[in-house]
């Protein structure tokens, strides 16, 4: 277990380097450099400040060089500061993640709520008019875009209702309750989509699960046909399930941007979404970055979770 | 293989000639009667098969059953609700709704089938030549695709087309451009998942006959086994169709598609929410026209793996 873990984080290198020359080229290939946004709305062309600032920013050196320097300082978390704020980028970032973990948790936390008991019961009625509803109803959530579920869920429960506030955030430190009343609307605009994979995703690995031996040895023991469902095959198959749930948090930490923007939910990826707006790279390069670190390592975590959970699988 | 006919006579033995217009007529609707006949297996297949021709007869016939121009304005019809002369009334500008989902339609859609094409044609040989090489080419390869699969959510269409815009690209290349991201963004997992079924089918007998025949590599790689792998290719294309449809609304409605006044279910469900009070109707179709869309794709797909995988379809 440990060497197959030193293994993975060391596989671990090529991918973050590939995701650092991605970031790292996109603020290349932008057209004009870091001095012309800098300098740009005073409109003063001096030659000898074009210069200073190019040699302060070491933009005179080959690209490779200007690379390993900037990787060096990330390593560091030294990511510069944003062109708009003037505050470290470091800091915008760390401001946006409590929102967004916030959100994510509870998003998938309701999904699988949702999405386990009734995926496992489509599985167990399989072929009944419960698992074609089961069926449908997942396969619809998978094709409604959720901004549009949530814009339609503000037209519903803010405008016509008005039970629900339309967009904002509280911290959850400062008033636990107003929190969850603003809290309400996007989690269940995150979680409905993710209900609908994981309804999917549930009923197929129970039926995976329902279709082995050792069920059939449970019922001629005598087993109640509960005990054998909920106690043995649900339990085995939700290790695929918790698996996935795992990797779409990963997956929401980023994919939020656009439920973000519409509940003007304070995330990460509300952050980064205004930096590209207002084109302040820094702050664009640092957030992807951070995003990307953070989804290689749940998904190290996910996997390692699989496979201590799941001995059988090949240490390989 | 160049042998086959050996064991009765070569081929002068059997009357072979070019075939008339008749067979081909034939031959045709064989195919066309084998396909219909496998689509009837899976109910969703064909529910799904059904809403896409609904939706290819529209967007081709766009141009014939729509009266009004998707970008004139008319400020005396604003807002306006649906009526014999706008089936589904007008938006904001006054422009009609139902002609905007169709133009609308059409861009989205042949945008999406460009994406994907892109995404497989680069990535089926990377993921198959990965697979059949193996070695140093193979984990460099993935390593690079597993790179960019780390890639979360939206981010990397977001950094794509920000560059697109920084560079001012309009019309024509800003299009050219979400292709190139949408299909650059789906490359990875088609490389993947055809380098899988390559490493499994690798082992088969029929790929060490040809070696033993001394074909060349590339024959075996891209010729012999790439058939043999395309239907879980076709079922994750079909599924990604639906995928990259909504990804471009998402971006549309964050305002980084294309610019108005270009008739976009994305941007116009943006720009309806500001009128939510007073119509919402306005934002009920874009939404509505995605959903059927994406919808229909998913169904079609879920239904073809069925299809094309019968050990999936037997649970």
């Amino acid at each position: 277990m440990l060497a197959y873990l030193i293994r993975r984080i060391l596989y671990l290198i090529p991918v973050l380097l590939v995701l650092t020359v991605v970031v790292f080229t996109f603020v290349q290939l932008l057209p004009g450099d870091i001095i012309d946004t800098m300098i740009g709305e005073e409109d003063v062309e001096d030659p000898e400040v074009r210069a200073a600032l190019e040699k302060e920013f070491g933009l005179d050196q080959p690209v490779y060089v200007q690379y390993v320097k900037w990787l060096g300082r990330a390593v560091q978390g030294e990511f510069g500061k944003s062109l708009i704020t003037r505050r470290p980028v470091t800091y915008e970032l760390m401001e946006g993640i409590p929102a967004t973990v916030y959100l994510a948790v509870v998003g998938i936390g309701l999904s699988m709520l949702i999405a386990i008991p009734l995926g496992t019961l489509a599985a167990v009625r399989r072929n009944t008019p419960t698992d074609y509803a089961a069926q449908v109803s997942s396969l619809a959530g998978i094709s409604i875009p959720e901004f549009w579920f949530a814009i339609m869920c503000v037209l519903v429960f803010s405008l016509y209702l008005g039970w629900l506030p339309s967009s904002g955030y509280i911290s959850p430190f400062v008033d636990f309750k107003q929190s969850l009343i603003f809290l309400i609307l996007p989690a269940i605009a995150v979680g409905f989509r993710q209900a609908a994979f994981t309804t999917r995703l549930t009923r197929s690995s129970m039926l995976d699960e329902m279709n082995k031996e050792y069920v059939d040895t449970g019922r001629s023991l005598g087993f109640s046909e509960n005990k054998v469902i909920y106690k043995y095959t649900l339990r085995n198959a939700m290790i695929p399930t918790i698996t996935i749930s795992g990797l779409q948090l990963a997956n929401l930490l980023g994919g939020t941007v656009v439920l973000e923007s519409i509940f003007a939910w304070p995330g990460i990826g509300r952050a980064i979404f205004e930096a590209i707006i207002q084109r302040d790279y820094p702050l664009i390069q640092a957030g992807v970055l951070v995003l990307g670190i953070i989804v290689v390592i749940i998904n190290l975590c996910v996997d390692m979770t699989y496979r201590y959970l799941n001995p059988r699988v090949e240490l390989n | 293989m160049a042998d086959t006919n050996i064991g009765h006579g070569g081929r002068d033995a059997v009357d072979v000639h070019p075939p008339t217009m008749a067979e081909r007529f034939a031959l045709v609707r064989q195919w066309f009667g084998n396909a219909w006949y496998e689509l009837r297996k899976s109910k969703t297949a064909l529910v799904g098969f059904l809403m896409l021709a609904v939706l290819a007869v529209f967007l081709i016939l766009t141009p014939w059953i729509t009266k009004w121009d998707p970008i004139k304005q008319d400020y005396r019809a604003r807002l306006a609700p649906p009526s014999a002369e706008h089936v589904l009334g007008t938006d904001r500008l006054g422009r009609d709704i139902y002609s905007r989902l169709l133009w609308g339609g059409r861009r989205l859609v042949t945008i999406s089938l460009l994406a994907v094409a892109f995404g497989l044609i680069i990535g089926i040989p990377y993921g198959v030549l990965s697979g059949y090489f193996g070695g140093w080419t193979d984990t460099i390869g993935m390593r690079v695709v597993d790179g960019l699969l780390a890639f979360p959510g939206l981010l990397l269409y977001l950094l794509i087309v920000t560059l697109a815009r920084e560079w001012k690209l309009e019309g024509v290349y800003n299009d050219l451009i979400l292709i190139f991201a949408l299909g650059f963004a789906f490359f990875p997992e088609v490389a993947r998942l055809s380098r899988g079924s390559v490493l499994s089918e690798k082992k088969r007998e029929y790929v060490e006959a040809s070696l033993v025949m001394g074909e060349r590599d590339s024959y075996i790689a891209l010729r012999q086994i790439l058939p043999n792998i395309v239907s879980p290719l076709i079922v994750n294309a079909t599924v990604r169709l639906g995928f990259v449809i909504l990804i471009i609304a998402a971006l549309s409605f964050l305002g980084l598609g294309s610019p108005p006044p270009t008739p976009d279910w994305g941007a116009d469900l943006a720009s309806a929410r500001d009128y939510m009070e007073r119509a919402p109707m306005i934002a009920v179709w874009p939404g509505l026209a995605i959903c059927y869309t994406v919808l229909a794709f998913n169904l079609f797909g879920d239904g073809l793996r069925d299809i094309l995988d019968p050990r999936l379809a037997e649970r």
